[in-house]
């Protein structure tokens, strides 16, 4: 027995022999261009700095120009591990009179190093990148890809705004998944239709490899070009909402982008978005997300009197009590206003203290401590 | 008591002394040292004085220093001789050198990596110095994994982490792999077989990625006592290594006896079985306050033997904590404190299985208890290397249960302890792994036009396959991946075949849960429909089988009998490597062959009687599986000198034999291996034995038995002309209900005849 058999006869064999292809040197790979009209656009150019720079940590360009924000998605063959190939990168930018995508095809594996450099040369006429999950898929995996042909990748080392976080912060309360078709729908308003699966790429284009049809590869094309111009559009969306946080029609939207600002330390436009919030479904948490950011900035006071309207009108439970009583025992030393606000807090949660639920007894545990505690303050005094 | 008086108070008793079939002495032997090399980076000196370490044993001077003129060593060594400074010398004072240095670690088990992961630390520690070592394996998680791969020195990881989260993702390691300088692998006698063939090719890839980052690493390799490490050290690594394996520890007197149980049935060759022998002489070693461990060869009997011997010494509030179990499904902080309390001695008996038989540092022990043979040589020596102190005494009791491997060594002790003529084989060119492997390698980097992988043969033309395959693609020269896979998921480092049947218990049927699994050839034979499957020592009937998604139904039952499967073998020969014709007459042959399986029924025997209850049919398809073999042709003349029937038990009887030498000459489990006999076989038309891998692609046992097959038959012929049976027993030849009554003489006639 040949080796060959032996080798079918291990590996199974889905039968027919492909002939190897003859091909030329290659010179370049394909080079597609894609222009969009500037209506779809509108406002892109107009977006700051100071506005970005509120939805990210990430440390922005300066000066900043939002013609010099290169958009990047890539199409691979797979998901993981240095197997998996970029095999299509689009890039798209801003100009004055509209959005361009240049896609940057390798026709087969011999062509990725002209690939590559046409993704160099792009990314050093710009000063930053935005991606949607770049952060953990696409700059890693170009990373990989330049090591493995031997070329530098120090262009990718460049400020990156990965809007799948930044949306995911605002979204994923209300939405739960947040892939980028989905944000088209709910919060750009245009649903893609007759869209190619992502799980179909890497099938369609080892397909192409073989057939060197370019019709294979013509959705992945539009799709990918798609993809870019979204994000463009998304990022403006997001600079908007929050610059205007009170024309978001979701109290869900402005609460987590308030959460978002306090985290990321902007205290002042996280409390505009609290104070927007306290209605509807989301007004407790917005109240105490509110007071909290104004004791988190030491102002004690503007925190009391959102413990005390959230007292006032029976919102947050028991926490605001406790909140006030501390207030009023440390900062006020009103051991008797303590004292009241502490047993006020008792009596509201008694009921709740029966149920076996080890919290509520934590907490009433807690209070009766502070209780004892204020009242031997009180007879010392 | 101490172990000295013991030994003198059993020796002086002639009921203990009559079942006694050896008691060797073993004398105490001084430590050979030498001073610190001279390029020894100054800070290791202090700590290591620190810890009472003052100048190195010779093998391990011999080591370091053949590592520093840049070779690839192997140490073999005994359990606790200091190996470890072997490969921690070199690495320490590489990295305090330059800390740009990296080195990689690899242990066949987690826990091991822990036990060696502390004592680094130690080390480091107490140097005050900024070396970090990490462990990377399934437990790592996932927000360490960035650190590990950036800044650690020293990466700890096992085989199966390298092969699938490692090396498929090297573009994220490319510090460790631009800066490799020493791969250290521990416990290379583990790697045998199956998983030492697919280690191999996993090391191929790893050195196929050092060059393409310009690192040269070396490997410092240490095994157990084999008989040939450097093979297989350099099968290992495809590179030839230093042996070093003169020991220079120190090493008080030892003993070490052979105790076979008494006949307790005359007619029936019973004998006193394992366990109950070994409760007695473990118990007594814990009633004298001798610190002992005693290995079981299952989980079920360490826990039974365990349970025994706390009731002795339990306190009046029930407490026995001297008495401790071991073993895999043990949580691992249980593990360490147990280990703790024998370094501190506070546990004064252990009952493990061989879990605690790998380099776990759990310090010497007074004594060690066999229940039973552990499979192979080396494995015995490891185990009975855990009894021994570097000045006092120690003593080693094997107790031999009375199956065929157990009886023959209890019998021939000096085989055990003078003949050692044990390998461990591997084949990394199995093609069947090999295949795998360079999927992988593919995946990870492209293949050029011209590329070797190892010492691989035909990989040109392995290419072209997986090219007309759609799995790689070629292009200007390069074999490029281009395939969706993720291929190093579908190999398991552990069996050869990609995949496995899995056992799920539905005993809860609120709560399913997998119990095992088990490899495609061996399914049909054990897991075919109302077959009763054995696990931990608890019954399971096997409710379905679904061949097609590999998944085995069963749930907990309780009854009087256990399943047997008739399997239907046909051979067919697929290609001749060798052939010879001895004078005698006889023919040899080795080459190809398939071997079909077909389980048509089953049996169902009782418990006990071994009486047959019943049967069963089975419906499943054929199983394929391409190996490799080795045959004896009887001479035609040697045919025609008894009749056929007598022939038939004849050969049967040399086949038992076979099975029974062959793990032992060729150092594999018996299920590694295939014994068959065909009176007329398709293979040479000839009445013929034939012995065969008995895994896809073989793993060289075969040529293995090809150079060595008069010294198996020799063996056999031993085997059988030692037993003291009249017609035949299950420790040699087999019953005589099997055999019939000429099978013995007729055994040992043909072998006689085929070695003449």
């Amino acid at each position: 027995m040949n080796l060959r058999d032996k080798l079918r006869a291990v590996g199974g064999t889905t039968g027919g022999t492909r002939p190897r292809q003859e091909k030329e040197e290659p010179r370049d790979c394909r080079h597609i261009e894609v222009f969009r009209e500037a209506e779809e656009f509108s406002g892109a150019l107009e977006v700051s700095r100071d506005t970005v720079s509120r939805m990210t940590v990430t440390e922005l360009p300066e000066p900043f120009d939002p013609r010099r924000i290169l958009y990047l998605d890539t199409e691979t063959t797979g998901l993981m591990g240095s197997g998996t190939v970029a095999f299509l990168v689009g890039l798209g930018y801003l100009t004055d009179s509209g959005f361009e995508v240049h896609q940057f095809l390798m026709r087969d594996y011999d062509e990725e190093p002209y690939l590559l450099r046409h993704v160099e040369e792009g990314l050093r006429r710009f000063d930053m990148i935005c991606t949607f999950n770049g952060a953990a898929f696409d700059i890693p995996l170009l990373e990989g890809r330049f090591l493995m042909n031997r070329m530098r990748g120090d262009c990718l080392q460049k400020p990156h705004l990965d809007l799948l976080h930044a949306a995911r912060r605002i979204w994923k309360p209300r939405l739960k998944r947040c892939n980028l078709g989905r944000l088209e729908e709910m919060i750009l308003g245009k649903p893609r239709s007759e869209d190619l699966p992502g799980s179909q790429v890497p099938q369609r284009y080892f397909e192409y490899l073989k057939t060197k049809q370019d019709y294979l590869l013509q959705d992945i094309l539009d799709h990918n070009a798609q993809d870019i111009a979204t994000l463009c559009v998304l990022l403006t969306r997001m600079a908007e909402m929050y610059e205007h946080p009170e024309s978001i029609p979701f109290s869900q939207d402005v609460y987590a982008m308030g959460r978002a600002l306090e985290k990321f330390h902007h205290p002042e436009d996280a409390r505009k978005c609290f104070r927007l919030a306290i209605r509807g479904k989301t007004a407790a948490d917005a109240s105490a997300a509110l007071a909290h950011s104004y004791r988190r900035a030491g102002d004690r006071e503007q925190a009391a009197k959102i413990w005390r309207q959230m007292i006032a009108s029976g919102r947050g439970g028991v926490q605001p009590y406790i909140e006030l009583a501390k207030y009023q025992e440390h900062v006020l030393r009103d051991y008797r206003g303590a004292l009241e606000t502490t047993e006020r807090a008792i009596l509201m949660l008694g009921e709740a203290a029966l149920r076996e639920d080890g919290a509520v007894q934590e907490t009433q545990n807690e209070l009766q401590y502070r209780r004892r505690r204020l009242k031997s303050r009180l007879g010392k005094e | 008591m101490n172990v000295t008086q013991l030994a003198d108070q059993l020796r002086r008793d002639p009921r203990f002394m009559e079942n006694v079939t050896r008691w060797e002495v073993m004398p105490a032997r001084p430590a050979r040292t030498t001073e610190y090399p001279s390029w020894l980076d100054d800070r290791l000196k202090p700590v290591l004085a620190k810890r009472g370490i003052h100048a190195l044993y010779t093998h391990q001077a011999m080591s370091v220093e053949a590592t520093h003129r840049g070779e690839d060593v192997v140490v073999v060594t005994p359990t606790a001789s200091g190996k470890t400074m072997c490969y921690n010398l070199p690495v320490l004072s590489a990295i305090l050198q330059n800390e740009d240095a990296r080195a990689l670690y690899i242990f066949p088990t987690k826990a091991l990596s822990a036990d060696q992961v502390s004592e680094l630390y130690e080390l480091i520690e107490m140097m005050g110095v900024d070396i970090k070592t990490y462990t990377y394996d399934g437990d790592t998680p996932a927000a360490a994994r960035k650190a590990v791969r950036q800044a650690g020195h020293i990466v700890v990881t096992n085989p199966d982490m390298l092969h699938s989260g490692i090396l498929p993702h090297h573009t994220k390691w490319v510090k460790l792999f631009e800066n490799l300088r020493y791969i250290v692998i521990d416990e290379i006698h583990t790697y045998r077989g199956v998983f030492g063939s697919n280690l191999a090719n996993v090391i191929r890839r790893l050195l196929r990625l050092c060059e393409f980052y310009g690192s040269h690493p070396r490997f410092i390799l240490c095994s157990a006592t084999i008989a040939n490490p450097k093979e297989l050290a350099e099968t290992l690594i495809g590179r030839p290594v230093t042996l070093v394996d003169q020991n220079g520890a120190p090493m008080g007197e030892r003993h070490f006896v052979f105790y076979n149980p008494p006949v307790v049935n005359r007619q029936l060759g019973i004998r006193q079985g394992a366990i109950p022998v070994t409760r007695s002489i473990s118990g007594l070693l814990l009633k004298n306050g001798i610190q002992a461990i005693t290995f079981a060869r299952s989980r079920l009997t360490v826990e039974v033997l365990t349970r025994y011997l706390k009731d002795m010494v339990r306190d009046p509030l029930g407490n026995a904590g001297r008495v401790r179990g071991y073993r895999g499904g043990y949580l691992p902080t249980e593990r360490r404190e147990i280990e703790r309390g024998l370094r501190a001695g506070q546990v004064d008996a252990v009952v493990s299985t061989n879990a605690l038989e790998l380099g776990i540092d759990i310090g010497g022990l007074d004594a060690c208890v066999l229940c039973g043979y552990p499979g192979t040589i080396a494995s015995a020596w490891q185990q009975a290397g855990r009894a021994g102190r570097r000045q006092a005494a120690s003593i080693v009791f094997f107790v031999a249960s009375s199956s065929a491997i157990d009886q023959y060594i209890v019998t021939h002790p000096n085989y055990f302890l003078h003949q050692s003529p044990e390998n461990a084989l591997l084949n990394p060119n199995n093609l069947y792994i090999l295949m795998s492997h360079v999927k992988c390698a593919a995946f990870e980097l492209p293949f050029e036009d011209g590329d070797s992988f190892g010492n691989a043969p035909g990989m040109e033309e392995m290419l072209d396959y997986l090219d007309e395959e759609q799995i790689v693609h070629h292009v200007d020269g390069k074999y490029h991946w281009s395939a969706e896979d993720f291929p190093a998921s579908e190999i398991s480092l552990r069996s050869a075949a990609a995949e496995n049947f899995v056992i799920i218990d539905i005993s809860d049927p609120a709560h399913h849960r997998v119990i095992g699994e088990m490899d495609r050839f061996t399914a049909p034979m054990l897991l075919h429909e109302n077959a009763i499957y054995m696990h931990e020592g608890r019954q399971f009937q096997v409710e379905k089988l679904d061949f097609d998604a590999c998944k085995a139904f069963i749930r907990a039952v309780d009854t009087g009998y256990y399943t047997d499967a008739d399997l239907n073998i046909n051979l067919s020969l697929l290609d001749i490597e060798k052939e010879e014709q001895l004078p005698r007459g006889t023919g040899v042959g080795l080459g190809e062959i398939k071997v079909t399986a077909l389980v048509t029924m089953f049996k169902k025997i009782r418990f006990d009687t071994h009486e047959t209850l019943g049967f069963g049919h089975v419906r499943l398809p054929e199983t394929d599986m391409h190996t490799t073999a080795m045959w004896w042709t009887l001479p035609k003349d040697l045919v025609a000198s008894v009749p056929s029937d007598t022939l038939k038990n004849g050969m049967m009887g040399v086949a038992n034999l076979l099975r029974i030498v062959c793990p032992l000459y060729l150092m594999c489990s018996p299920q590694d291996i295939a014994v068959v006999y065909q009176v007329k076989s398709p293979i040479t038309g000839e009445p013929t034995l034939i012995l065969y891998d008995n895994c896809p692609g073989g793993i060289g046992l075969s040529q293995k038995a090809y150079g060595a097959r008069d010294l198996l038959l020799e063996k056999a012929l031993q085997v059988v002309s030692d037993c003291s049976c009249k017609k035949g027993c299950p420790s040699c030849v087999g019953p005589v209900g099997e055999i019939g009554q000429d099978g013995k003489q007729t055994a040992m006639y043909l072998l006689r005849e085929l070695i003449r």
